[in-house]
């Protein structure tokens, strides 16, 4: 963006102010262990590009959604390039924020006065968890469907509760059309925007209180 | 002093640079397969030009049209739908074989080889056609419809799609 246009812009739109907020804000001295939560927001950026990119193909129903798998990974020009990374990205997901998580408790960087933003960072967590269970039906496969009878099966052992929730999730007695369907439609709309209010959330409250310096060996 | 904040700076630059470049290459690798995913099949010509077997060369009779049938494939996306393609075959000598659709140019019905009459009959509008396929009476716009064929090995072959 040159000079004379950037200023235009900043003139009437601010931008400048909400860039240097995001990307030049102070930080202290810091290792890569504090990079994770950056990764894993922009795992959550391809997940989204390639998860819309896939529904563009996919077709929740039983009679079609193993079959437009097929067809995306098999004859349309990227697909399992596209179908990689979504189904590579999920696992990098869990694996990045669980990292993150760790890193934030091993630094007590949830005290005060963060304890929100660890909230909201729990939020997401299981976001991403249901994330991975809604998705991972979705091919319709032999390994999916069996995964999540057992899933859903491990919901229903709950004592007094676990019944009826087994039922939501399968949306009936059995694993079937109505599952693949509730599934999708949690997976593509409900998931995704519960993600973005509590990253929205949680970006606002780093920016805002800054983050927490490596501790020292005597705190 | 003023050599160090030069220092600072180039340091600066470059991993604003780097972070860009770096970005620009991924940003590269996901559109250009993600372009491609989304125009892909739009820029698949139809190729299902394809010679289809209706039968033995011996089941036709001479100078009689000959009924054949047989199950084409479509395949749009995933999905695969077959058609049946009904065909009548005419040979004046054996060597040249004309196939003639049995649907009706008019209004899509299909017509019927009436053997006494030598003609065929479509009964939606009392249209006929001679053997070979030529507007005897009735409102049709135009002949029977005729596939391309091809004899190999005594097997007739039509070609659908074209």
């Amino acid at each position: 963006m040159s000079v004379g246009f950037g200023n235009w812009l900043d003139e009437r739109i601010g931008w400048r102010k909400v860039w240097d907020a995001i990307f030049l804000r102070k930080i202290p001295k810091v290792n890569w262990l504090y990079t994770l939560g950056s990764a894993t927001l922009f795992v959550a950026l391809l997940q989204g590009i390639t998860g819309i990119l896939l529904t563009i193909y996919y077709v929740p129903t039983p009679d079609h959604a193993y079959d437009s798998v097929v067809f995306i990974t098999t004859q349309v020009p990227g697909g399992w390039f596209i179908r990689g990374v979504h189904s590579w990205g999920a696992s990098a997901m869990v694996l990045l924020s669980v990292l993150h998580m760790v890193r934030v408790i091993m630094y007590g960087a949830y005290k005060y006065p963060r304890e929100v933003t660890w909230f909201t960072g729990v939020g997401l967590l299981l976001a991403t968890m249901g994330f991975g269970f809604t998705g991972y039906l979705l091919p319709w496969d032999q390994k999916a469907y069996w995964a999540t009878i057992v899933g859903t099966r491990i919901a229903g052992v709950a004592p007094f509760i676990g019944e009826p929730i087994l039922r939501i999730m399968r949306g009936g007695e059995d694993l079937s059309a109505v599952t693949l369907a509730r599934f999708f439609g949690t997976h593509v709309w409900v998931l995704p925007t519960i993600l973005l209010l509590f990253l929205g959330f949680h970006m606002y409250l780093v920016i805002r209180l800054g983050i927490s310096a490596v501790p020292g060996k005597e705190e | 002093m003023e050599e160090k904040e030069k220092n600072q700076l180039s340091r600066r630059n470059f991993l604003a640079i780097a972070t860009g470049a770096i970005g620009a290459v991924i940003g590269v690798v996901m559109a250009v397969p993600a372009v491609a995913y989304v125009i892909g099949p739009a820029l698949q010509r139809r190729t299902d030009e394809n010679w289809v077997r209706l039968g033995s060369t011996s089941k036709v009779e001479l100078g009689n049209p000959t009924l054949f049938k047989t199950i084409v494939e479509n395949q749009t996306g995933w999905i695969v739908t077959e058609e049946e393609v009904s065909v009548y075959v005419v040979t004046e000598d054996g060597r040249e074989y004309i196939a003639l659709s049995n649907i009706c140019t008019h209004l899509g019905c299909r017509v019927r080889w009436i053997s006494d009459q030598g003609q065929y009959f479509c009964p939606c509008h009392n249209a006929a056609f001679d053997e070979l396929g030529l507007v005897v009476t009735g409102p049709p716009p135009r002949p029977l419809d005729r596939y391309e064929t091809k004899v190999e090995d005594d097997q007739l072959y039509i070609l659908l799609g074209g």
